[in-house]
């Protein structure tokens, strides 16, 4: 992995004169979509791409070490192997990002992918996931447990309430401690801004949280009502190429939550690729945190193959 | 595993995840033509009609290259046959009730939409233009623009009572245009009871198809008659007896010719002129979201014209760096393929931007140019240009397709001034957060009529009425607005021609007669002659000659200044000195000084009744023209405070300001009949609507007008109303000819009329003229009916896009 996002010193004059004007970035948002179709060979070449942007996901009350294990079994094989060496594909290696599960689970993720041979890095969210609403004292000690636990990146929430009440100040301190217990970890700050209030807000988080020393900033939870949108999409990636015109520094972007479909993550990939650029286009700037997108890709996968549609029982279950 | 479909070059994709071509396929388009045998010729009362022994011109691709079709050049029996389809039809069509002829609207609305995919990939076939734009633009656009209208024609018996369709519409099309600007155009004229006959240009299938689809509807298959036909046919569709108006969209010099050509014809004559759109850009704006915006109004194949852009100092070099970022990312290509922002629009309009650039550059600006551009031909790369000095030729020039002239202002009153500084004036957006600041910046652009407030884009919407002023011309089309477009007074005679051949345009009003004395002088005491009223006070007239004026017994009445250019000058001067500050009153304060004019004349009744009397009106009658006038006034000033701005939702979220602003100087020469009523009939609204008014009153009689006067040189703000008495024709001639006067009546000769509109080329003046006709003023239609107010102001719409 890439060198760490070192932040800098927090000044409030990056976030004070910010405009957003939410017509337009909507129908920016809507236009995205309609403006890059991509097709055939390409379409297929990019929904691989796509699948190596993963973060293959499980957050569910429910997780066990046996739905864990398969999780990562699929990550390691995400496509069925016939399917790429129809494309010729086989030798590129193709894996997820990484996978990405609750603290308590880190452990068994950390196993099952030593078990399958694949060195992706296991991922784990914290800091009193979804809500954030634990004592700083705890939430700092889980993002530790889980590194102790093999997690080499770290998901973690902002505290809305500092967002909501304009508390810039406390919010950056906040996340540089994160970023402190992180330590060689990677920490990817979720904004979950479908509860920020508005799009100014969505901004002038965003750009604490990259001052502040974010890897990766990302949209949401995938437990709000409202998750990863275009409009929120844009403004985020409109503050990461803010800070690095001002820095010079790279930070990853992550939509997470309501990323079901190969189409939907086509238009992700056409995002970024029109506002940061080629460049963001990797696995160390760019992921989709996803559970069941995976499979609708490797659908569409087999039908670009086959040139027929996949019943469900033909494509392997994660 | 079945046989693999994959081909070689996945693997490469995957690495540099590049676009591939997203191809629309254009097959029904050539199935169309095929039908046809790739031979189109006009479309005439529900017919194809293609006559012999007509020119043809191919219809290309401009992409390829590649030969789509022949299409007949039409000649002038073809128009006389078309012109007579639409006057057929006319009798039946308008008839209809308002609710049957929407029923017929809606129905070519679901026709359109039964046929879309062949109507986008032709129109993008045969103009170059991305297949995206037209196909979630234009197509669904035109859709909206029947549903409206199918309402309006729906309600029209009650909303639009007083008023009549005028009859049969021709419609002249320039060559680079969307099918679009046809609709705006024969959507009102339909709904309203008009019938069409469009001229298009050669190679332009898509007009056809939609006459074909119009006209295969049933019932009324004359309502709509395509011709295509160069341009040269223009005058002779204007001047085929029964067409009633003309409405022009296209290239400024070409609608000026037109102006000049149809002085005195029939046809009143529509102009919307030239294509370009002004963008501001304050230092409070979303500079990212004001990007896109510049990228829609210039480089998405949305309009036709370039964009001038004017950004705020303090957020230059961030917009620069932002615009020149989004730049890079455009793609331009194949108007078929899906995946372009940006098609190609033929040679023609890629050496026009070749041309522009090419000067700018050699007059010192910077030129940026970026984009996926392919290098072959007909394309030409999205262009951004700054550091153009104001006083350069290109500066004032206007800015073509695809080409971005942006320059630096420092506050928002320079802002204004920047945008209002040239000749044309048609729509703008402003962005700006800061809403107090965004309303001041879409109030003041006086030349902008369409100002949106943080627009995104320049948006269109059927029920917010879109046009221009100066020189972008004066039609409207949209809402209300561009209803009356098609409208007219109900009971107003047909257009006719009054053409006079032997009329010297060079020499009409040039030289003024010599004033001798005119015979004894009698009366106890010679009266004083009148001066001029300019400026609030009477003036002696630079001539310092005197015309003598007799009564209606061939007694001398007195003797009023000989006005000449000079005084014209000064006169307008002086309004427009009182212009900013009398649009600036309130309604209320408007009202009140009519009313107290009309206190005023109602005080002095008994000198102007005499002053009739001598004109050979019974004291009877004087009196009761002396009271109608009072009562006008009152009317007037009553309708300024009533009138107010109105609000309308549109699609987009948010409301939309309909403003009625004043013209500016208001240039008026009277009627000689009705020397006093016609005087205030005229005078009434122009002042209710905010404009300040040079008058030349009657020829016979215009010591009434002087009298009226008197009492203004007390009661208003100086140079709000001047009058200047002398040779009519000599004052028409200086007045028509005057640039900065911002729009003529006329009442008086047919040769005057023909004159105004032939000299109204010039700065492109909205011009009413009376054709040599008389009007009954002292009845309530024709002397204070609705249409004096609808021409004395002109509508601006200002969109407040809202959100958080």
């Amino acid at each position: 992995m890439s060198t760490h996002n070192q932040g800098t010193e927090l000044d409030l004059s990056w976030i004070s004169k910010i405009q957003v004007n939410h017509p337009a970035v909507l129908r920016r948002a809507g236009q995205i979509q309609a403006r890059r179709p991509v097709k055939k060979e390409w379409q297929a070449a990019w929904l691989l791409k796509a699948v190596t942007f993963i973060d293959l996901t499980t957050l569910s009350g429910d997780d066990t070490s046996c739905n864990v294990q398969r999780l990562c079994y699929k990550a390691k094989y995400p496509i069925r192997e016939d399917l790429l060496k129809a494309l010729n594909m086989h030798d590129k290696g193709i894996t997820t990002a990484a996978v990405c599960v609750y603290p308590a689970r880190v452990c068994d993720a950390v196993k099952a992918l030593k078990a399958v041979g694949c060195d992706i890095p296991v991922a784990s969210v914290a800091t009193g996931f979804p809500a954030g609403q634990t004592h700083l004292k705890t939430r700092l000690e889980e993002i530790r447990l889980a590194v102790e636990d093999g997690a080499t990146e770290i998901d973690v929430v902002i505290s809305r309430t500092l967002v909501l009440t304009g508390q810039w100040e406390a919010l950056y301190g906040e996340i540089r401690q994160f970023r402190k217990a992180c330590g060689e970890a990677h920490l990817k700050t979720i904004l979950a801004t479908g509860e920020l209030g508005s799009l100014t807000n969505v901004y002038k988080a965003s750009m604490i949280a990259m001052m502040a020393g974010s890897d990766f900033i990302k949209t949401s939870t995938g437990k709000e009502t409202v998750n990863a949108t275009f409009p929120v999409a844009i403004v985020m990636l409109r503050a990461i190429r803010d800070f690095f015109w001002k820095t010079g520094n790279k930070v990853g972007f992550k939509p997470a939550g309501g990323i079901r479909s190969a189409k939907d993550s086509l238009a992700w990939l056409s995002l970024v690729k029109e506002e940061l650029g080629d460049e963001w286009l990797k696995p160390e700037l760019f992921r989709i945190g996803a559970s069941t997108l995976l499979s609708d890709i490797e659908r569409q996968i087999y039908h670009h193959v086959t040139g027929r549609y996949a019943a469900y029982h033909d494509l392997p279950m994660s | 595993m079945a046989a693999t479909r994959a081909g070689p070059r996945a693997r490469e994709i995957f690495t540099t995840l590049e676009y591939g071509p997203a191809p629309e396929s254009h097959a029904c388009a050539l199935a169309w033509l095929d039908t046809q045998d790739r031979l189109l010729g006009h479309y005439v009362n529900g017919k194809w009609s293609k006559p012999e022994h007509r020119n043809s011109v191919p219809c290309q691709d401009p992409i390829t290259g590649e030969n789509l079709a022949s299409c007949l050049q039409g000649q002038a029996q073809d128009v006389a046959a078309a012109v007579e389809a639409a006057r057929t039809a006319f009798e039946s069509w308008s008839k209809l009730p308002g609710a049957v002829r929407a029923q017929h609207l809606t129905r070519l609305a679901k026709v359109i939409q039964k046929h879309q995919r062949l109507l986008w990939t032709l129109e993008s076939l045969v103009t170059g233009r991305a297949v995206r734009e037209v196909r979630d633009g234009d197509v669904q656009l035109a859709q909206q623009l029947l549903h409206y209208h199918a309402v309006q024609a729906h309600t029209q018996e009650q909303a639009l009572a007083g008023w009549e369709p005028m009859g049969v519409i021709g419609l002249i099309l320039p060559s680079t245009f969307s099918f679009l600007e046809m609709m705006w155009r024969i959507c009102p004229a339909l709904a309203v009871g008009c019938t069409v006959v469009a001229l298009v240009p050669p190679a332009s299938p898509t007009p056809l198809l939609l006459a074909q689809l119009a006209g295969e509807l049933g019932p009324f298959p004359g309502i709509i008659n395509v011709i295509s036909g160069p341009a040269s046919l223009g005058p002779v569709l204007a001047s085929q007896p029964g067409v009633q108006k003309v409405a022009f969209c296209g290239a400024l010099e070409e609608g000026r010719a037109l102006r000049r050509a149809l002085a005195g014809e029939g046809a009143e004559l529509g102009l919307a002129l030239g294509a370009e759109a002004l963008l501001l850009l304050s230092d409070a704006a979303d500079v990212d979201s004001a990007v896109e915006g510049v990228v829609d109004a210039a480089w998405s194949d949305r309009s036709p014209g370039g964009l001038r852009l004017l950004v705020q100092e303090s957020v230059w070099e961030e917009t620069m760096r932002r615009l020149q970022a989004r730049m890079a990312r455009l793609r331009s290509g194949r108007g078929l393929d899906g995946a372009v922002d940006m098609g190609a629009r033929g040679a023609a309009a890629r050496d026009l931007a070749q041309r522009y650039v090419r000067e700018a550059q050699s007059q010192g600006a910077q030129v940026f140019q970026a984009g996926d551009v392919p290098l072959d031909s007909p394309f030409y790369p999205p262009t951004l240009v700054s550091d153009l000095p104001p006083a350069s030729p290109c500066a004032q020039a206007e800015v073509p397709w695809p080409v971005v002239v942006a320059s630096p202002f420092r506050t928002a009153k320079e802002a204004l001034a920047l945008a209002n500084g040239t000749p044309r004036g048609s729509s703008a957006s402003v962005w700006s957060e800061r809403l107090g600041q965004a309303l001041e910046l879409g109030y003041g652009s006086v030349g902008a009529a369409g100002a949106r407030r943080e627009a995104c884009g320049l948006r269109v919407d059927p029920a917010v009425p879109i046009g221009g002023c100066k020189e972008s011309g004066s039609s409207w089309h949209g809402g209300p607005d561009g209803l009356y477009e098609y409208l007219r007074p109900s009971g107003t005679p047909a257009r006719l021609s009054y053409l006079s051949k032997n009329l010297n345009y060079d020499t009409f009003g040039l030289a003024v007669p010599s004033t001798l004395p005119a015979g004894p002088e009698t009366g106890p005491t010679p009266a004083p002659p009148y001066g001029l009223f300019v400026g609030g006070r009477f003036q002696a007239p630079g001539a310092r000659s005197s015309r003598p004026i007799q009564d209606a017994f061939g007694n001398l009445h007195g003797y009023v200044a000989e006005g000449g250019a000079k005084d014209i000058r000064g006169a307008v001067e002086a309004a427009h000195q009182a212009t900013s500050g009398w649009a600036g009153q309130s309604p209320g304060a408007r009202t009140a000084l009519l009313w107290a004019l009309a206190a005023a004349l109602e005080r002095r009744e008994s000198t102007l009744a005499s002053r009739l009397e001598r004109q050979g009106v019974e004291l009877k009658a004087a009196k009761a023209e002396v009271e109608l006038s009072v009562r006008r006034l009152r009317t007037w000033g009553a309708q300024a405070e009533a009138e107010g701005q109105t609000l309308q939702v549109a699609a987009l979220r948010g409301p939309v300001l309909r403003l009625r602003e004043p013209l500016g100087v208001l240039a008026i020469v009277c009627p000689d009949e009705r020397p006093l009523l016609a005087f205030v009939s005229l005078l009434a609204p122009a002042l209710a609507h905010g404009n300040t008014v040079v008058m030349v009153p009657s020829g016979a009689c215009p010591l009434l007008a002087l009298e009226v006067c008197q009492d203004m040189a007390t009661l208003f703000p100086a140079g709000l109303v001047n009058v200047v008495t002398g040779d009519r024709d000599h004052l028409t001639r200086c007045l028509a000819l005057h640039q900065d006067v911002q729009a003529l009546w006329y009442f008086g000769s047919a040769q005057g009329s023909q004159f105004v509109e032939w000299a109204s080329a010039g700065n492109l003046k909205p011009v009413w003229v009376s054709r040599g006709l008389p009007r009954a003023w002292e009845q309530e239609a024709e002397g204070a009916g609705p249409e004096l107010g609808l021409r004395a102001a002109r509508t601006k719409a200002l969109w407040l896009p809202m959100g958080d």
